[in-house]
């Protein structure tokens, strides 16, 4: 029985046992009249139920994790003599080819006596483990189940014990979110440290070039221009920061302003329309951007270049900055619309109460107490800039190129990521693992924005509650 | 108190007639008449929902501020009739002052909370003229000899009552001729409200001063006439130690006398 099914039929015991518990409650009840039952019929079923499930899934659970090392073990040893002795990768390939014999996958040609045998033994070893695991599993259910059928009694505090599940099912949940956090982190670390071990870490975050040179040939006796390619983090962080600053600058005025129209202006239907509207924008796919870039605003921006006697690049950081800013709008226009609704109306009342007008108002007293709370959205939005890939793949120009102007192409981190992990490379190679070193950085940059944002907006959370 | 009597034939500072105000289609305020001389303290009284807030909103048409609220009805400030298309609602609300329930200083130093109105209205030319102002301000709101050293310190920092005494400041920086008080003293320990009441006292001879107040203690202490409201209606109004002695109107002696509210 696969263990799909054993955790259906679980669930299946888990529905009577909660039927059977209650009935028994009840029972209990009026076997005993006069004494007051501690819990709920319901929390006796759900404390039957749980007895019943719980420790036979955690059998489960441990016995998927470890048969299978057991029976690769078992089935090792008893190869023949010649076969015992391979070292780990062979080893590996021989029982990848047994493993797939024993469950028919693949057609596996000219299958040598001695595999077929080893394949045989593989199976029997792990029919009999799903035998004793449906065994082991019933066991415990119908153990679990008739113990805490007989356990139910007036004093029995089934609710606790069912919270107490509830509990730990929660805090489970909540670990898993974190760690997955922790497990990415980690991961990009591993390769990172792969990384430095070709490249200084000081080349990488102070080189001012970016030439990773598809070769893997050899690596250079340390030195920048040598067959392995120059990893100079500069370049791609200035375009980065070059894109999202043009990007903050487009947004931020817009954005202010949809939010403070929106907030303190607009009617409250046009508001409850117009609002869900504007987080659409936040809901296009970033690959549309970078079409709309790509074929609107480019050519948009170099005519009208040409019309200012300016060069322009279709494809430059002004481009890929203009579309981000339309992008992280509704990021800025939503949030501060949020934040100066909050702002309690008695502060407006006493503002306009001395005779000041709306835009007084606003200008003087609404947004300066809001203030610590858009800083918060717009550092959010600069982090969403920051890590944003598909717009700057398309319009940025793809140039890695250490610039301060806004009309030449350039890359960013994350268009480089992209372009080192796509194609042939040996993943073993710097240029691929540079990658995870950009991640890092970018993943690092992006938590110190994001922490910082969550702080001020926290900070201005508590002044009004 | 003494001259009320001769005020009243003379000297009216503020002259309702037939005011409604209704929210959508509810009428909050059923038609009110009412006249306030000058230098005079008026207390509104009456239960929760009665229209006194929303009738002394009118005087400087906070109202406006509402959506779906309308005021029909004529009210005349200083002889003005403050609905006039001509007449500019920021200069009304810079004669007609307004303390609110809820303390609530701007989010800036106490020095910007009174110099906020003076330097929208232009009051002032140079910041020596400014200082005398804030100076002055804090000064007839009690408050100078608390904070003098703590001028630039944000006036959210003050306790609720010095918040209070602030927002009065800052009402009286702009020099208005009227002061609308809006339950000042509920959001306040009965300490800092007996400052606000002796500061009330000081303050009727300057300026004219209406308020709203659910503490019919408080309004018989500081006002020198008092108006009943019930059910968006004036059901009585009159010199404030015969409404509370020897009230004309069977609600009005049900209220003060606490048969309900």
């Amino acid at each position: 029985m696969s263990n799909i099914s054993l955790i259906v039929l679980l669930l299946a015991l888990m529905a009577i046992a909660y039927q059977v518990g209650m009935v028994r409650s009840r029972k209990v009840a009026t076997i005993n009249p006069g004494v007051r039952m501690h819990s709920r019929p319901q929390h006796y079923g759900m404390m039957v139920g749980l007895w019943a499930v719980l420790p036979a899934f955690f059998v489960l659970l441990i016995w998927a994790w470890f048969a299978p090392g057991v029976i690769n073990t078992m089935v090792q040893a008893s190869l023949p003599a010649e076969f015992t002795t391979l070292d780990g990768n062979e080893m590996r390939i021989v029982m990848r080819r047994i493993s797939n014999l024993a469950a028919n996958f693949g057609i596996v040609a000219d299958a040598a006596d001695w595999e077929l045998v080893a394949a045989e033994y593989m199976k029997q070893l792990q029919h009999s483990s799903t035998m004793l695991l449906t065994a082991l599993m019933a066991t415990l259910a119908s153990a679990g189940l008739v113990i805490s059928f007989y356990k139910i009694q007036p004093q029995l505090r089934a609710r606790h014990q069912v919270e107490r599940v509830v509990k730990v099912l929660l805090v489970l949940c909540s670990t898993v979110a974190v760690l997955t956090t922790v497990g990415i982190v980690l991961s990009m670390v591993g390769e990172t440290m792969k990384f430095f071990s070709f490249i200084k870490p000081s080349d990488f975050f102070f080189g001012t070039t970016w030439n990773p040179r598809f070769s893997t040939t050899g690596v250079g006796e340390g030195s920048l221009t040598g067959s392995q390619g120059s990893f100079g983090l500069l370049p791609l962080l200035s375009g980065t920061m070059l894109v999202a600053f043009i990007a903050l600058v487009v947004a931020i005025p817009l954005g202010l302003m949809v939010a403070i129209y929106l907030s303190e202006y607009a009617p409250a239907k046009f508001r409850a329309t117009a609002k869900p509207i504007i987080e659409v924008l936040a809901g296009i796919p970033t690959i549309v951007y970078g079409f709309f870039a790509l074929v609107t605003v480019g050519p948009f921006l170099t005519d009208l270049g040409a019309m200012l006697g300016l060069t322009i690049r279709a494809t430059s950081a002004l481009t890929a900055g203009v579309v981000m800013g339309i992008m992280i709008v509704p990021f800025i226009s939503s949030l501060t619309d949020d934040i100066i609704t909050q702002v309690p109306k008695t502060m407006r009342d006493g503002s306009l109460g001395l005779g000041a007008t709306k835009s007084e108002t606003i200008l003087k007293v609404v947004l300066p107490a809001a203030l610590p709370g858009i800083v918060g959205a717009v550092l959010l939005a600069a982090s969403r800039a920051i890590g944003e890939t598909m717009i700057v793949v398309l319009a940025a120009g793809n140039s890695p190129a250490l610039t301060a102007n806004p009309f030449e192409a350039v890359s960013t981190v994350t268009v480089t990521i992209v372009n080192q992990l796509t194609g042939d490379n040996d993943f073993a190679s710097p240029q691929s693992l540079v990658a995870f070193a950009l991640g890092l950085t970018l993943f690092v940059i992006t938590l110190l924005l994001n922490v910082m944002a969550l702080v001020i907006v926290r900070k201005y959370r508590e002044q009004y509650e | 108190m003494s001259n009320v009597a001769q005020d009243n034939a003379t000297n009216l500072k503020i002259i309702a007639r037939d005011v409604k105000v209704f929210y959508g289609q509810a009428e909050a305020v059923k038609g009110i008449s009412m006249d306030i001389a000058q230098n005079e303290v008026v207390a509104f009284i009456g239960p929760s929902g009665c229209g006194k807030s929303t009738f002394l909103r009118c005087f400087n048409r906070m109202n406006d501020t509402i959506e779906h609220c309308r005021v029909t009805g004529l009210i005349e400030m200083a002889g003005l009739n403050i609905h006039d298309p001509a007449l500019d609602v920021v200069q009304l609300r810079a004669q007609v002052g307004m303390v609110f329930q809820k303390p609530n200083p701007f989010p800036k130093s106490i020095y910007e909370n009174i110099a906020y109105g003076p330097k929208l209205h232009g009051l002032a030319e140079r910041k020596a003229d400014l200082d005398d102002i804030v100076e002055s301000s804090l000064r007839r709101a009690g408050l100078w000899n608390e904070v003098k050293d703590r001028l630039d310190q944000p006036g959210t920092g003050l306790s609720g009552g010095q918040q209070q005494r602030l927002c009065i400041a800052r009402t009286i920086a702009v020099s208005p001729e009227v002061i609308l008080m809006d339950e000042p003293c509920s959001a306040l320990d009965p300490i800092a409200t007996s400052i606000i009441e002796e500061l009330i006292d000081e303050l009727k001879q300057n300026f004219t001063i209406v308020m709203v107040t659910h503490n019919m203690q408080q309004a018989a202490r500081v006002s020198d006439k008092t108006a009943f409201f019930h059910l968006g209606e004036l059901v009585e109004m009159g010199p404030t130690n015969e409404l509370f002695t020897n009230p004309q109107n069977k609600r009005t002696e049900d209220y003060i006398t606490g048969r309900y509210g």
